[in-house]
């Protein structure tokens, strides 16, 4: 019984400290003041302050974490919603986020390879231009960390977000289109996010690849681990 | 009265991520349950076989907490502190430099078979023209 009563106590801290740094997000609408980073860091903080084991907090911290399969499935609704896009711009799409997703998981797997990083963080690597809820599943099925997943998967947005507009700007990408997809692809959520700047055809192409590359992305990962022999 | 709207839709979605879950299990399909449920939930809404109202409302309360879903899972670095010394800026290096490289191609490739396309449909169009004249 005690087990149940820390396992709310818990869930209901996790929540109330996210709706706080909710709030500190609108009066300091930074990038690091993120309400997903700052939770984290304050649970980090005060775990290792009280001694309290990654274990104990999962107490209840799975039960938050178990909310991940629902949300997945939830993202067939923007996909619906935006079934026309999709069918209207089927091909570059599905050209461009297969393009993303192969290079993005390639490159990835060989630089890390080279720069002889082990063989569980290279796996955790692989998925990081994914979606979170459906990049630590990945993770978990190709024999990945899921936690150093989220990591890169926060790096990957952040970095879209910082160097993207430079990258599109070199490569003279300036089509709308092309935009979107690129920001949907490498950076997911935190990429279309970004994508609001170049207008809403740019943003819609973002989510539909998104999520697109999240769908093929779980069935081309174990399919790269195979080939690549890691 | 929306909010139990909200928790039944959400039962609705994790019934079909169970059920995707399940059917991963069974079948030993590769692809992570969640996915498949998905996959399912997309089927059912474009076949009609289930309304989008009947999970509209838990979708997008699902969808605008997500980033609270996985805080308990980055809590986990707290398991790997060499995460934060040297090796830690190697990785850093390794994702940025190969998100570069993600947005650069999807980039790339989306924008040549966007103009590739749309010189088809001018190439369709002009025909379309001459033969009418």
């Amino acid at each position: 019984m005690p087990q149940f009563f820390l396992a709310v106590l818990i869930i209901l801290f996790t929540v109330a400290a996210y709706l706080v740094m909710m709030k500190v997000y609108q009066r300091f609408p930074y990038p690091f003041f993120l309400p997903v980073l700052t939770t984290t860091v304050l649970i980090i903080v005060l775990l290792a302050a009280f001694h309290i084991s990654y274990n104990g907090y999962m107490v209840g911290g799975q039960w938050i974490s178990s909310l991940l399969g629902p949300a997945v499935v939830a993202l067939a609704y923007p996909l619906y919603k935006q079934r026309h896009v999709l069918l209207q711009y089927g091909f570059p799409i599905l050209g461009g986020v297969l393009v993303g997703l192969f290079s993005g998981m390639i490159s990835g797997l060989l630089f890390a390879e080279v720069l002889g990083v082990d063989r569980d963080l290279i796996l955790s690597i692989i998925p990081k231009s994914i979606t979170t809820p459906v990049a630590i599943q990945i993770a978990t099925g190709i024999g990945g960390v899921p936690s150093m997943t989220v990591v890169f998967v926060m790096i990957a947005g952040f970095s879209g977000v910082l160097l993207g507009p430079m990258v599109l700007k070199w490569m003279r990408i300036r089509s709308s289109l092309g935009k979107g997809i690129a920001f949907g692809s490498a950076s997911h959520a935190l990429g279309t996010s970004k994508a609001f700047e170049y207008g809403e055809l740019a943003v819609s192409m973002s989510s539909v690849s998104m999520t697109l590359s999240a769908v093929l992305g779980s069935l081309f990962g174990p399919i790269v681990v195979w080939l690549f022999q890691i | 009265m929306k909010a139990i709207k909200v928790v039944l839709q959400i039962v609705i979605l994790y019934v079909f991520s169970v059920l995707g879950e399940t059917i991963h299990q069974l079948f030993h399909i590769p692809i992570p349950g969640s996915i498949i449920g998905l996959v399912l939930m997309l089927l059912c809404l474009i076949f009609n076989i289930l309304p989008v109202k009947m999970i509209e409302n838990g979708a997008g309360f699902l969808l605008s907490f997500l980033p609270l879903l996985f805080i308990p899972a980055m809590t986990g670095v707290i398991n790997y502190p060499s995460l934060f010394s040297g090796s830690g800026a190697v990785l850093l290096f390794i994702v940025v430099l190969s998100t570069i490289v993600t947005m650069a191609a999807a980039g790339i490739a989306s924008q040549l078979l966007e103009t590739r396309a749309n010189k088809r449909k001018e190439k369709k169009a002009c025909r379309n023209f001459f033969s009418q004249s």
